[in-house]
């Protein structure tokens, strides 16, 4: 891991498009777990993270010669697995649209007393933010999993923050309807 | 009980106030709703290396497939060219340039070009001379940067022809689709509007020039 810190993004990018292909490593290990975390509270899964990751590693790398500012490999190679992973979700949403509602096992960890513990609200947040859409998920995970703020998450996505925002405050409903015995 | 918290529990939820500036009736519906972040899971999550030797097989894979392609390049005869002229008028870039701009294409048969010391691109069989125009008033200094030159913006600048705005440089592509976009005064990237272009993953187009053996157009 020593020299993946001293090479800049855009060295290794220009070297990889050059033909050294082995340069394309320094990138797998740089940003392996960067945006893993991201990709599991998306997906509900680290398998399904995993997957994701590594596709989204392998687009990256066909697509290489389309990234215009190489410095900006990040950033770009977070737009190619947030693009994965809408795709997985809304895949996953047309595959269980004849299933029941799963409001019943949100509704499992309510308390008689109504102190439910915070495992227990972590599981349950967990399941309701599988019922959101990938637009508000999204915007939920980026802003309290990852800790960025309404512009940060504008520019990495391109959206405006005030649609950021009423995604965002859909989502709060929507979440606050999910787990209606407990908020 | 309506579904919708508060707006300005909502603004709480944000981050742009706190529990105590809300009104005292709101205090109950905002603390409960504080308690849904608390349970937010922000562990760190790690994935196995083994992530790693896969990506890599696979990409050691794919990237021979360019290498064979380029060698069967190498065996085919040499190309006739043609002169072709494209321009395409630039309008409406949000009065970036506060002008408007015209790329133009041209792909000549017997270049010879002089570019003052400057190191430039030699047509080879396997190449075609692309000459890139654009009309940009105002700017200080324009380049031209694409898959060709690892999208390095320096690498291709254009000279200004006189004082009218134009500016051009003439460059060897290989034969192959390319993707390009101008850079106005080293910051401002300049695609065709005009031309269907791809997205480059940053809501930004960059523009799509075809090189043959029989010339070469904007896609």
């Amino acid at each position: 891991m020593g020299d993946v810190g001293e090479v800049t993004d855009a060295t290794v990018v220009r070297a990889v498009l050059a033909g050294d292909v082995e340069r394309y490593g320094v990138l797998v290990r740089r940003y392996r777990d960067r945006y893993a975390r991201y990709a599991a509270r998306m997906l509900g899964s680290l398998d399904a993270a995993e997957d994701a990751v590594q596709d989204a590693f392998i687009r990256a790398f066909d697509q290489l010669a389309q990234c215009r500012d190489p410095d900006k490999f990040s950033g770009w190679l977070f737009l190619i697995l947030r693009n994965r992973c809408f795709a997985e979700r809304r895949r996953e949403r047309r595959a269980s649209r004849s299933l029941e509602p799963r409001d019943d096992a949100v509704a499992s960890v309510d308390r008689p007393d109504g102190a439910v513990e915070q495992a227990d609200w972590t599981g349950a947040l967990e399941r309701a933010l599988g019922q959101l859409t990938p637009e508000q998920r999204d915007v939920f995970v980026l802003k309290h999993v990852e800790g960025l703020a309404y512009d940060e998450i504008a520019r990495m996505t391109g959206a405006s923050v005030a649609s950021l925002k009423m995604r965002m405050h859909r989502a709060y409903d929507r979440l606050r309807e999910l787990l209606k015995e407990h908020v | 009980m309506s579904e919708a918290f508060h707006p300005l529990v909502k603004q709480l939820l944000d981050g742009e106030i706190t529990l105590a500036e809300l009104p005292p009736e709101l205090r109950t519906e905002g603390a409960a709703a504080l308690r849904l972040l608390a349970a937010v899971d922000r562990t760190p999550v790690s994935l196995p290396t083994t992530l790693d030797r896969r990506v890599m097989a696979e990409v050691r894979r794919r990237g021979a497939a360019p290498l064979l392609r380029r060698a069967w390049r190498r065996l085919v005869e040499p190309r006739e060219i043609e002169v072709r002229l494209r321009i395409r008028p630039w309008v409406a870039w949000a009065g970036a340039l506060a002008a408007a701009a015209v790329v133009a294409l041209l792909v000549t048969r017997l270049p010879t070009l002089q570019r003052d010391g400057r190191s430039v691109h030699v047509a080879t069989r396997d190449s075609v001379y692309v000459r890139f125009v654009l009309y940009a008033p105002g700017a200080q200094r324009v380049a031209v940067a694409g898959t060709f030159n690892q999208w390095d913006r320096d690498a291709a600048p254009l000279m200004p022809a006189g004082t009218s705005g134009v500016w051009t440089t003439t460059l060897a592509l290989p034969i192959g689709q390319h993707q390009y976009a101008f850079v106005v005064d080293g910051e401002r990237w300049v695609a065709d509007p005009a031309a269907p272009g791809v997205s480059d993953g940053f809501g930004r187009r960059n523009s799509l020039v075809a090189v043959m053996a029989q010339g070469a157009h904007t896609l």
